[in-house]
């Protein structure tokens, strides 16, 4: 039996140590400001971007990894007789899955590629693929693998704080939260994902209310799953500040088995919600 | 006079309302708070009119028809509390009448009058004592006890009056609020002048009578205040676009636009400046603020075409009243597709207020509040004219709270009021309204939610007067926290900067600022400035209220 490799996009916002330490393997999507491209985490960091993002005046874009962006790196760390388990941004949001899918089919027959749409973006996805990685390295089928990391996708909860709607409206991924444009007065809206689409969670007026809210969310999440372990994800736009915060009284909340994984909203998903987004996922097991 | 025929009922109804009207500002002048507010001789006058009309318009004296037009007309009209409990009062009235045929004895307006006491308690959550439900009550147990020892209709009445001229004066030794601010209660003296027209009308010469009753019913500027703000619109293009761009000197923007026209809102974040603004240069506008960034999501409206949609609407409202039967029919504006589940209706002061609960998802505005109390018509109109199955109502002024649930009893369709005392009480509802959710999780989620936010009001006096340890003087300005009188002084600045201290504590995280038709955006500006340097952990926001009489309502939450 080959070995199983996990891999994942730019949009997983996993830390660099993380990914190395479980052997993560990751394709980078890439961020265009007008005719300059870097792909992310590449040519590209997350301080870099947000250096660039205020200095500009142009709206940048992303572009997902093209099959043979994908097959490239399959080809490059897989044998025959191998498993790759793929993990990707949500298909609602991103074109990635897609790629990957279609790479699969373009490969070496000889290697199997599980290509997985986590509906979620950011540390959700990196909840999903630090799972995956650890079952690997528990010696587990592919089959219970996949059915871990499906675990995952199923249970996750995600709430998130964008400072303004601007971004996520501008880049077309507003999704179902688009009825909160255009309200005159300056909301912090509590944002959800909904089947792999941004959603409106609360309306709240104030940061500070919206960044309590979320404390008030993990506390609700614990009481919904009582005596169960909990495992946590918080990702930050240029925002080390409020998410020490969150995650400084995020283990009282969660109680004694729990897990936090914190990592930075690199250009990827940034591009999308704009510095100073907040970014909460959290399943129990 | 052992009766009263239908003739003479008539008399006394009209008689009533014009002995009311001519009392008015008395009855105004006895508003226990200095505050420009919904003034209770006022609403009640206008209440009592709005039934008799119908009334006026009514061939043939036919008591049991009359009783059930004085019904129907003063639940459609009434206006404010007092205007409401009055409106309930009559229809206690008219029911206690249900069995006369045509005359009405001593006995049967002791039962009238009785009923129309027990309904207006019956109206009333919480029943207070000194007001004018006492007035009433203690008026029937008067006219009853003289009913019982075979007392006529006229002495009945006499009794009735002697009875609510006692309880009346009363009332000071029964409210604190009223001995200290040196009055009897409005309501019920509306009551004792209502009463005392019901005497002159039966007892009163027929020339003495074709006098008082030729008197030009006095329109009250309340009446006509509604339909105003409608009107007002001067600048006809209702101009909203973003700026992108970094930079943008957001007070330069407020500065150059000012000039342009009214309602404007400039709103900043980072790299993004959101302008609102009612202009009839929305090229200039344009021009301007396109040299400043990126224009995107440009909306003109022509509000002068909207606005002729919306009287033309109305119009036709009031051609469809069917004065001769019970029934009111409003028909549905131009029925467009299916029903939405769940609507909502707010009574909001001024257009910058308007345009904010509109973007909040509002269906239907009602202007109206603290001086302008919206009739139960005017809410069952509003209620009718928003296409959704449930509709929910928020008042935002204490005052209105009655009006809107009394709303809810003559509507057509389910409505809901969440009793919301304040606009700030009313946005925050609206930030946990969910178009989606069922009515019953929003009224929840929506009652729970309004109780978080702290509302302050800046205004004037409009009499000098004494609170609590507090001396006024008439045209001082005063700030309320809770609808309490809080800070005097001389600068609207200055007392909502000090209203605000009063008001913040460690738990405050935003304060919003909303200023009233009477200040421009700098000034607003200034206390912006102020406020923040005042309170650094708190978010500052300042927008155009456009509210009449109150320079500021302001919220901590």
């Amino acid at each position: 039996m080959g070995r199983i490799h996990v891999v994942t996009d730019s949009g997983s916002d996993l830390p660099v140590e993380l990914r190395e330490q479980l052997g993560i393997h990751v394709v980078p999507l890439t961020v265009q400001f007008g005719d300059e491209i870097y792909k992310d985490g590449v040519d590209i960091t997350a301080g870099e971007f947000y250096a660039r993002l205020k200095r500009e005046t142009r709206m940048p874009s992303t572009c997902q990894p093209s099959p043979a962006d994908f097959v490239e790196v399959y080809e490059r760390i897989a044998e025959p007789g191998d498993t790759i388990v793929s993990i990707h941004l949500s298909s609602k949001m991103s074109g990635t899955y897609q790629s990957a899918v279609l790479a699969g089919s373009m490969i070496d027959p000889a290697i199997t590629v599980k290509a997985v749409d986590s509906r979620a973006a950011s540390m959700g996805i990196g909840l999903c693929v630090i799972a995956a990685a650890r079952s690997v390295q528990a010696g587990k089928t592919v089959e219970q693998v996949l059915e871990d990391v499906q675990q995952v996708i199923d249970g996750l909860q995600v709430y998130f704080v964008v400072d303004t709607l601007e971004y996520l409206q501008r880049n077309g991924r507003i999704g179902l939260a688009s009825a909160l444009v255009g309200t005159l007065l300056n909301i912090k809206p509590v944002l959800t994902l909904v089947d792999g689409q941004v959603a409106p969670f609360e309306k709240i007026r104030g940061k500070a209310k919206a960044l309590k809210r979320l404390r008030d969310l993990a506390e609700e999440f614990r009481q919904r799953h009582p005596g169960k372990a909990l495992r946590a994800g918080i990702s930050h736009a240029d925002n080390q500040a409020e998410a020490a915060a969150l995650v400084e009284e995020l283990p009282a909340i969660l109680g004694s088995d729990h897990e936090i994984v914190v990592g930075e909203i690199g250009p990827t998903i940034g591009v999308h919600t704009g510095p100073g987004t907040i970014a909460m996922f959290l399943y129990s097991i | 006079m052992d009766a009263i025929n239908g003739l003479a009922f008539k008399n006394m109804l009209l008689a009533a309302a014009r002995h009311l009207d001519q009392h008015r500002d008395r009855v105004n002048a006895l508003n226990v708070f200095p505050v420009p507010d919904g003034d209770t001789g006022t609403n009640m006058s206008l209440t009592l009119n709005a039934a008799i009309k119908e009334l006026e318009q009514a061939n043939g004296v036919e008591i049991r028809r009359l009783a059930a037009l004085l019904t129907r007309g003063s639940l459609m009209g009434a206006r404010g509390n007092s205007g409401v409990i009055l409106s309930q009062f009559f229809r206690g009235f008219s029911d206690g009448l249900a069995h006369v045929e045509t005359e009405i004895t001593g006995e049967d307006l002791a039962h009238a009058l009785a009923t129309a006491s027990q309904t207006t308690y019956r109206a009333v959550m919480k029943p207070v004592e000194g007001t004018m439900l006492t007035v009433g009550r203690v008026a029937a147990e008067y006219a009853t006890e003289a009913s019982a020892a075979g007392a006529g209709a006229l002495e009945v009445l006499q009794a009735a009056l002697e009875g609510a001229r006692a309880a009346l004066a009363d009332t000071p030794n029964i409210l604190p609020v009223l001995k200290q601010a040196g009055v009897v209660d409005a309501g019920g003296q509306g009551l004792v002048y209502i009463l005392e027209g019901f005497l002159t009308g039966v007892t009163a010469a027929p020339e003495e009578l074709e006098q008082l009753l030729a008197q030009a019913n006095r329109q009250p500027e309340g009446a006509a205040a509604p339909k105003l703000e409608q009107e007002v619109t001067v600048n006809r293009y209702c101009t909203e676009f973003i700026i992108l761009g970094n930079g943008i000197d957001a007070l330069a923007v407020r500065r150059e636009l000012e000039g342009k026209g009214d309602s404007l809102l400039v709103v900043s974040d980072a790299d993004v400046v959101k302008v609102h603004i009612h202009t009839d240069h929305p090229g200039e506008v344009l021009e301007f603020c396109g040299k400043l960034g990126e224009l995107t999501e440009i909306a003109i409206d022509n509000m002068r075409l909207q606005n002729q949609e919306f009287a033309s609407h109305e119009e036709s409202h009031h051609l469809d009243y069917s004065v001769g039967n019970n029934v009111i029919e409003f028909p549905n504006s131009a029925v467009p597709a299916d029903p939405k589940p769940l609507g909502v209706v707010a009574v909001v002061p001024g257009e910058g207020l308007a345009e904010i609960f509109r973007s909040l998802g509002v269906d239907y505005v009602v202007p109206g509040g603290q001086t302008m109390n919206p009739s139960t018509e005017d809410l069952v109109k509003a209620v009718s004219s928003v296409n959704a199955e449930q509709v929910i109502i928020l008042p935002n002024n204490k005052n209105v709270i009655f009006s809107a649930q009394q709303a809810r009893e003559l509507a057509e369709k389910p409505v809901a009021v969440v009793p919301t005392r304040s606009v700030p009480q009313g946005i925050t509802a609206l930030m946990y309204y969910v178009a989606e959710d069922s009515l019953e999780d929003n009224l929840a989620a929506m009652e729970e939610a309004m109780r978080e936010v702290k509302t302050g009001e800046v205004t004037y006096a409009v009499r000098s007067t004494v609170a609590g340890d507090l001396h006024i003087e008439e045209r001082d300005i005063i700030g309320l926290a809770e609808g309490k009188i809080a800070v005097v002084g001389s600068s609207p600045t200055e007392v909502a900067r000090d209203l605000l201290k009063k008001m913040v504590d460690e738990n405050s995280s935003v304060i919003s600022i909303y200023y009233g038709a009477d200040l421009n955006a700098e000034t607003a500006q200034e206390l912006n400035e102020l406020i923040r340097a005042e309170f650094p952990d708190c978010e500052v926001e300042v927008y155009h209220g456009g509210q009449p009489l109150y320079y500021y309502i302001v919220s901590v939450e």
